[in-house]
């Protein structure tokens, strides 16, 4: 073998890596053609079916692109307005979707029409009890002011054995109230 | 080795989790339930069998120097398109693997078959190698999600349908579903893979 390098030596892995770039970018183009719009489509029913559970008697509804605020319709009455949020859980992010009945946002009647987790990555059998009825539905017609879990003095209790995942929807659904509610004010005034 | 004997070695002798010890990444982790287990099984068979096939085809051209940034250029396309065609296609099943359907990528079982079977092996013989290797961490996972949805909820199902035991259900080991039940379940059944082959082999 001789030491002298070749070219063509030096060349030929270069080339083949760069043919296999190539071909697999093709690939890859095609295959992101054919699932871009499905994926889009998927997200989009998804967040129409999370709304129309919160609000039954959805007909129509418009999202507000300056606060993120999806304005609830029912023919052409408003009945109340949802965004999401997030929490810190125990397994990551919990992304919740927060339901909130129309009224004239007055302090002390925000009134809560319920919630839905979106996403979550909670312990099975533990934390996940938070998708389910007991824990949920203590969010129905909740008044904003007692928006707290029980041991903190409000009307939510915790789930057993999943305190964190349970102080982590209440707090991100108190405090993304909170923050949403000078543009909830803001919006009720310009829509109704 | 004839096809069935490279089929058939990934599945006891030299399974890739309860005896070469390889992806045990996503054995522990997604190994929750048995819905989980069978979409990761999936994937990973079709990775699997797809980077073999590539690999074993473009054996004799594939220089010596650039193989394994070809291999992994190869197999990180095609967890792509999987991961892609998930999300398209069974969302739900794509939101609960998560991270571990990208993950694929750096499956040692993956890498490790294209490096040392099919980039030295026949197109027959590697798809037999993928096919054997990729049932056999099937069986591995199922097993593990067996146990852990058993014992960690008291109902084992697939697809909805399932059984549930009375006693363990109201009150299940919930351990078994956290991540050191994992680690507990898994020793167990290399521990038996242990003792059945010592019993076989004397």
């Amino acid at each position: 073998m001789s030491n002298k390098p070749s070219i063509k030596k030096e060349l030929v892995p270069v080339l083949f890596l760069t043919i296999v770039v190539c071909i697999a970018v093709v690939a890859l183009t095609l295959t992101n053609d054919a699932t871009h719009q499905p994926i889009e489509d998927g997200k989009a029913s998804a967040t129409v079916a999370l709304l129309s559970e919160l609000f039954p008697e959805m007909t129509d509804y418009s999202l507000d692109d300056s606060t993120a605020i999806y304005v609830i319709k029912q023919d052409s009455d408003i009945v109340g307005y949802s965004f999401s949020t997030s929490g810190n859980g125990y397994g990551g992010a919990i992304d919740i979707l927060v339901g909130i009945n129309k009224t004239d946002f007055s302090e002390g009647n925000i009134i809560l029409r319920g919630i839905s987790i979106i996403s979550q990555g909670e312990t099975p059998g533990l934390g996940t009890k938070i998708l389910e009825d007991p824990f949920l539905s203590q969010f129905q017609g909740l008044n904003t002011d007692n928006l707290a879990l029980s041991q903190n003095g409000g009307h939510i209790d915790a789930i057993t054995g999943a305190t964190i995942s349970s102080s982590a929807v209440t707090d991100a659904v108190s405090s993304s109230v909170a923050e949403k509610i000078d543009d909830l004010r803001q919006l009720n005034l310009e829509v109704s | 080795m004839s096809f069935f004997k490279n089929f058939n070695k990934g599945i006891f002798k030299e399974n890739p989790v309860l005896v070469l010890l390889l992806g045990l990444c996503p054995t522990l982790a997604v190994s929750t339930s048995l819905d989980n287990a069978l979409g990761m099984s999936a994937a990973v068979l079709f990775v699997l069998i797809s980077a073999n096939i590539i690999v074993s085809l473009i054996r004799n051209f594939t220089p010596e120097k650039v193989r394994i940034p070809v291999f992994i250029v190869i197999i990180a396309t095609l967890v792509t398109i999987v991961d892609l065609s998930m999300q398209a296609f069974l969302p739900e099943l794509s939101e609960s693997l998560g991270m571990f359907i990208p993950l694929i990528v750096v499956n040692c079982i993956i890498l490790g078959r294209a490096e040392a079977f099919a980039s030295k092996n026949s197109l027959k013989d590697s798809v037999a190698d993928a096919l054997g290797m990729g049932v056999g961490f099937g069986v591995a996972i199922f097993l593990v999600s067996f146990f852990r949805q058993l014992l960690g909820t008291g109902e084992v199902s697939l697809f909805g349908v399932g059984i549930s035991l009375p006693g363990l259900s109201s009150n299940p080991m919930a351990i078994f579903i956290l991540p050191y039940g994992a680690f507990m379940v898994l020793g167990c059944l290399l521990a038996t893979m242990r003792y059945l082959e010592v019993r076989k082999n004397g």
